[in-house]
């Protein structure tokens, strides 16, 4: 069972990304009102807003956290065609007596020319990295030389897409066994039905970013695109959200069978397609262990969805999006009859369906 | 807006009316039913709200158009804009004394009659109002009237007669427009501009223009076909939109020439485009015969010094009703909230929620942001209704301490919460297997230990041809059956399955009262059965019947039982076989399969999936030859390997079957917490050196590290080392100097030998003694003892000061003695106050730089208790200032 709590945000406009640092007790929210704010939470579970500042002259798009092992560092990325990395400035002041902490821009990246559509810290193993994404189709990496010093920051590769990009999503996985791979999805809307998600992965030969694999299947505009947290898992999971939530796995073929020296062959399956947000999907998110998939979609609802032993998708819960129960009546909002308001929040394996592997 | 296609508006002021206007006007008021139960006779818009018909105004035919006068008083006059030209005011309200009633009827007639195609009220001047007309030859089409005008002197007005309804003449007219503008051409669509109060926009025959009506003689204009349903945005009073066919064109009124944007063109006709009241940047568009409603979301707001980008538009639709959609009106202050109505007047009420942004935190809790809002959703805790998610498990099974029980190895499956069946065995298994390999070692040192971990399927191929089958009375029966020769290594399987105990006694009768007592009466049968005791097993189900929570009808199966006959056609074979299919227990299923069943042939038994796997195979270590034993382990294996089954492990043991096994196991559930310490238990073996193995590990004490369970990974690490002794915690304490932030340590890995480390400097005078009391990179010296002001590094034995000097080894001073210091303890972050400390000794202002767990530095012996491992993952140089705090407590 899921109760929902509000808290006052107290964003001036849309808030358009949520993140929590590595251990969930920090939270940074962006917003169209240009400003990002950083959120604690108390040992009473509360959260309290600990800075709130300027970033970007234009809606900030996304916000997220590095691996603390780096520090307290944020990445913040906006329609002004920048991204940016924030670092807490430690010290006593009349902030931290407050209340408050202090953060500093550390680096403005500008090299896009258009907006910057996504920013996402790569996984820790591979070092201080940070990918961005734009809407002229651009994704690049950039790499800090020096993990101390977070004003430097070296574009390492420049992967061209030939489409406006939406989101973008490193593969977690830290095993030797998997190359640093990052899937690129496209919100063009344009009518040609070209495949809307990439996914590159680094050579070791040539060290550069080749396309491994296209899903051809994904031909309608992606919003958002989420790899599960591998947690030792032979397989990759990759949730897509475009005009219904998608779950493909990626099983690396196997290396002996592959030529050597050339990127990895993937089985890619479809797990499950849900249409029950009715219309498009904006956002999917992974639980720490990759078992439960959360998704928003257009008819204003959360929904978790699970698998069972079966290895079939169902939906394990749906939450208005305002946090008020969801009642029994269908979400078209006609002239249905009621059907009584005391109908618990969350709604048992409602709706569930899968589509076959 | 013909007479069959309704419309729709919210009153500007009494939010909770709309009027839905056809043929006639009808005044609906909505009320929320979150609450209440549906009234009679309301209709139901949407799950929390209803409406209710509150009049219906039939005065005005020919309607065309209808604009809500946008003062609060009165209430709900409207102007109707006829097919003749003419506007009428109407009302629909109830309040009749108002002194507004002289408006109401009031008529403002064209010169020349043709339609009225669109009216618009002025927000400024409440009074005003633009009506735009069709072309007629030569004359205005935009006419501008004041509703509280005298009547115009020309017209001598007629007495008040009131006149049968459906009448063409009516009592108040007025013919004298305020202004007239557009000359010779025909106006579609209308808007005032909110920043001036005389400025019109209209959208004419060929072109877009506006009109200041302090100069009517001039007129901006820009051509284009784009000329319907202009209509200016709320929150950027210089953007307006309009439309023509399936296109919308968004135009900047600072720069007029040509539209900013033209939005993505629709196959059909567009209806109506409307700017959403209460957010910024938010279009609404309906085509013909649809029933989605498009929205733009315009993130930006325009900027008129050229900017080339496009502006980024978000396009969405949403469908509130199955039907097509006749028309919608957003609702003027509730949160893009909109009403819609169908051709056949079915509304329904709605709301567009914002794109909900969200996060999963590593502590399984939800956080979205809906709007201008965050909402944060929580699993409750105490909740059974739902299997809990992997996630939740292994946090709780990590606070009880699963796992880390080395001597009664079964013990983790009650840690584990005691509820699955698989991880019950496989931590019997696991036990057994330890159980046997120190027995096995005690006997005999040689290499037969492993042979215990690379189980069942190993054990019984190490033992191929060695065994004769030989007849074995049952006893109390006069009965032979065929049974095999048990040899070491079946002894040994058996005792893996737990069916007998340690030593050469081959008795299964310890299990049967364990098994027994724990109320599995029906499993205590089998065995008995399968050990060739049919009266032992009669004898549990008759127990089995008379306890108190067993079940009675074991009182029939032992009826069933005692009637044994071994007469092939029997009348008890045959209905003994057609009838255990029917029996809900597997376990009494396969007995009545097993008397049942030929000589040899025991598919029945071996096949059984519900049957635990333990109990199976050493049912086929006792009946099977070699070559079928065999046979049966290879498969049953692949079935287990294959379905990612733990009770599998029995069979594969942790070999690198083992890990194949376990693979898809954690593919399937994503437990590697289990696979972690399952396959740590097996570190003679080589499995540990599996990639796979080492990656669950190093993933699982990631887990760890996100929940902040520094003990419990330092715990882990402990384990680890123990039962792997390869694998040595790394360095987990760095020390990084106040002044140029180099690590100290960075210089003794430079040192050749390494393991001596810092022991080097310090006591024994090395010829590098100088640098002790420095930072080896700037040369500064280190910190000082707070209580004798010594630096670090100084020989311990010359430290005086309060803390006695005999027996006070300050080992801080001596940062390379090889010992962890077992006093020390450093309180990062763990968030305990030093409350035992006795003396605080000393406040180093060290930063550590990357800590993952807490042991001195180069210390190469493992910390001796997780108290001083205490440690803490991504605490850095960057944030959250470190207090590193020795506490002496030895007086």
């Amino acid at each position: 069972m899921f109760v929902a709590r509000s808290i006052a945000a107290d964003h001036k406009d849309l808030i358009h990304d949520v993140s929590f640092d590595f251990h969930g007790r920090r939270m940074a929210t962006c917003s169209s009102d240009q400003s990002v704010k950083v959120w604690d939470k108390s040992e009473s579970g509360d959260w309290h807003c600990t800075a709130s500042w300027k970033t970007h002259s234009g809606s900030v798009w996304r916000v997220t956290w590095a691996h603390p092992e780096f520090g307290q560092v944020l990445a913040s990325c906006s329609f002004d065609r920048t991204a940016a990395v924030w670092e807490e400035i430690v010290g006593e002041s009349n902030d931290k007596l407050r209340g408050q902490s202090h953060w500093v821009k550390r680096t403005t990246l500008v090299d896009s020319r258009t907006s910057v559509t996504d920013v996402k810290f790569a996984p820790k193993h591979m070092g201080l990295m940070l990918a961005t994404c734009s809407a002229d189709g651009i994704v690049r990496i950039y790499e800090a030389p020096d993990v101390m010093n977070l004003s430097q920051w070296s574009l390492q590769h420049e992967i061209s897409c030939k489409l406006s990009c939406s989101c973008i999503s490193w593969n977690p996985s830290s095993s030797r066994a998997h190359s640093p791979m990052i899937a690129v999805g496209s919100d063009d809307s344009s009518p040609n039905a070209m495949a809307k998600v990439q996914i590159f992965e680094y050579n070791e030969n040539t060290r550069k970013y080749a396309k491994a694999e296209t899903l051809m299947t994904v031909t309608d505009p992606v919003h958002d695109i989420a790899f599960a947290p591998n947690l030792g898992r032979s397989f990759h999971i990759l949730a897509i959200a475009t005009k219904d939530v998608r779950i493909f796995t990626l099983k690396p073929v196997r290396k002996e069978l592959t030529s050597s020296g050339g990127p990895t062959k993937f089985e890619i399956h479809i797990v499950a397609q849900f249409d029950n947000h009715n219309s498009q999907v904006w956002r999917v998110s992974w639980n720490i262990t990759g078992t439960v998939l959360a998704s928003s979609g257009d008819d204003g609802c959360v929904r978790l969805w699970k698998a069972n032993y079966m290895d079939n998708w169902k939906c394990t819960g749906i939450l208005k999006g305002n946090g008020s129960p969801v009642n029994g009546s269908s979400q078209q909002g006609n002239s249905n009859p009621s059907l009584g308001s005391n109908i618990p929040s969350l709604q048992n394996s409602l709706n569930g369906s899968s589509a076959g592997s | 807006m013909s007479g069959t296609k309704p419309d729709i508006l919210w009153a500007p002021h009494q939010v909770d009316r709309f009027v839905v206007c056809d043929s006639e006007l009808s005044l609906y008021h909505v009320e929320s039913t979150v609450n209440s139960e549906l009234k009679a006779g309301s209709l139901r818009l949407s799950e929390d709200s209803a409406a209710t018909l509150l009049s219906i105004n039939s005065d005005t035919p020919y309607m065309k158009c209808v604009a809500w006068y946008l003062n609060y008083d009165p209430e709900c006059l409207l102007a109707v804009g006829q097919a003749n030209g003419r506007v009428v005011l109407t009302s629909l309200g109830q309040d009749h004394n108002s002194k507004f009633k002289d408006l109401i009827g009031k008529e403002f007639v064209p010169k020349h009659a043709r339609q009225c195609n669109t009216l618009a009220w002025n927000p400024l001047d409440s009074n005003w109002l633009a009506a735009g007309l069709d072309k007629h030859r030569a004359d205005f089409s935009v006419l501008i009237w004041d509703i509280c005008s005298k009547y115009t002197p020309d017209i001598v007005p007629m007495e008040k007669v009131k006149l049968s309804a459906g009448e063409t003449e009516t009592t108040l007219l007025v013919t004298k427009p305020l202004y007239e503008l557009g000359q010779n051409d025909a106006c579609l669509s209308l808007c005032w501009l909110p920043r001036d109060q005389k400025l019109l926009l209209a959208g004419m025959h060929r072109n877009l223009a506006i009109f200041d009506l302090r100069n009517t003689s001039q007129k901006m204009f820009v051509n284009t076909k784009a000329v319907q349903g202009v209509t200016v945005d709320p929150y950027f009073h210089d953007r307006v939109a309009s439309f023509y066919e399936g296109q919308v064109a968004i135009w900047d009124l600072r720069k007029f020439e040509k539209p900013v944007l033209t939005l993505t063109e629709q196959p059909k006709p567009l209806t109506k485009v409307a700017w959403c009241p209460t957010r910024t940047g938010l279009l609404a568009t309906l085509t013909r015969d649809s029933n989605i409603i498009r929205l733009y979301d315009m993130q930006h707001t325009p900027t008129p010094i050229g900017d080339e980008t496009e502006p980024t538009i978000i396009e969405r639709s949403v469908q509130p009703c199955d039907n097509y959609i006749a028309s919608f009106a957003w609702h003027p202050t509730s949160q893009n909230r909109m009403i819609v109505v169908t051709p056949n007047r079915t509304m329904s009420d709605f709301t567009v929620f914002e794109r909900i942004s969200l996060a999963w935190s590593p502590i399984t809790s939800l956080m979205w942001a809906c709007g201008r809002h965050l909402y944060e959703c929580t699993e409750e805790e105490n909740d059974n209704s739902l299997e809990k998610d992997i996630a939740t498990k292994m946090r709780l099974r990590a606070l009880s301490r699963y796992g880390l029980d080395t001597e009664q190895v079964w013990r983790n499956h009650i840690l584990a919460g005691n509820e699955d069946p698989q991880l019950k065995s496989l931590w019997y298994t696991l036990h057994f297997m330890k159980q046997y390999t120190e027995d096995m070692d005690q006997k005999s040192p040689g290499n037969k230990g492993s042979l215990v971990y690379a189980g069942i399927k190993s054990i019984v191929k190490s033992s191929l041809g060695m065994v004769e089958s030989s007849r074995h009375n049952w006893s109390g029966l006069d009965k032979q059956s065929d049974t095999q020769n048990l040899n070491e290594e079946r002894i040994l399987a058996l005792q893996l399955c737990g069916w007998i105990k340690k030593g050469t006694d081959v008795d299964v009768g310890p299990f049967l009262n364990s098994l027994v007592q724990e109320g599995e009466w029906e499993r205590a049968a089998a065995v008995a059965l399968f050990n060739l005791d049919i009266r032992r097993a009669i004898q549990i189900l008759n127990e089995g019947a008379s306890s108190e929570k067993g079940d009675l009808n074991l009182n029939v199966v032992a009826m069933a039982l005692s009637g044994y006959t071994d007469e092939k056609n029997s009348l008890w074979r045959e209905m003994c076989s057609t009838l255990r299919l029917q029996l809900n227990n597997p376990y009494l299923c396969v007995m009545f399969a097993f008397l049942t069943s030929e000589t040899g042939s025991y598919d029945g038994v071996l096949y059984e999936n519900k049957v635990a796997v333990r109990d199976r195979v050493a049912f086929a270590c006792k009946f099977l030859s070699d070559t079928q034993l065999n046979r049966y382990i290879e498969k049953l294996t692949n079935e287990m390997k294959e379905a990612g089954n733990l009770e599998g492990i029995l069979l594969t043991g942790l070999t690198k079957d083992g890990v194949d096994l376990m693979e898809s196991y954690v593919d399937r559930t994503g437990d590697v917490q289990t696979a972690s310490y399952c396959m740590l238990q097996g570190s003679p073996l080589d499995v540990l050196k599996d990639e796979r193995v080492q990656y669950w590990i190093e993933n699982y004490r990631n887990l760890l590290d996100a929940w902040r369970f520094w003990h419990k990974r330092a715990e882990f690490d402990i384990h680890r080392s123990k039962l792997d002794p390869s694998s040595k915690p790394l360095a987990q304490v760095f020390v990084s100097c106040n002044f140029c932030g180099k690590s100290i340590s960075y210089s003794c890995s430079t040192v050749p030998h390494q393991g001596r480390g810092f022991s080097q400097y310090g006591v024994s005078g090395s010829p590098t003694k100088s640098k002790v009391t420095s930072c080896p990179g700037c040369r500064k010296p280190l910190p000082r003892c707070a209580l004798c002001l010594i630096n670090m590094g100084t020989p311990v034995s010359s430290c005086p000061g309060s803390h006695s000097v005999t027996q006070d080894r300050m080992q801080w001073h001596d940062l390379g003695s090889q010992q962890p210091l077992p006093s020390a303890s450093c309180l990062l972050g763990s968030g305990d106050p030093p409350t035992s400390a006795s003396q605080v000794a000393g406040t180093i202002g060290f930063r550590p730089v990357a800590l993952a767990g807490l042991e001195l530095l180069n210390s190469s012996d493992p910390p001796a208790s997780a108290s001083q491992s205490a440690g803490i993952t991504g605490m850095s140089h960057h944030a959250q200032p470190i207090f590193c705090n020795v506490l002496i407590n030895r007086k």
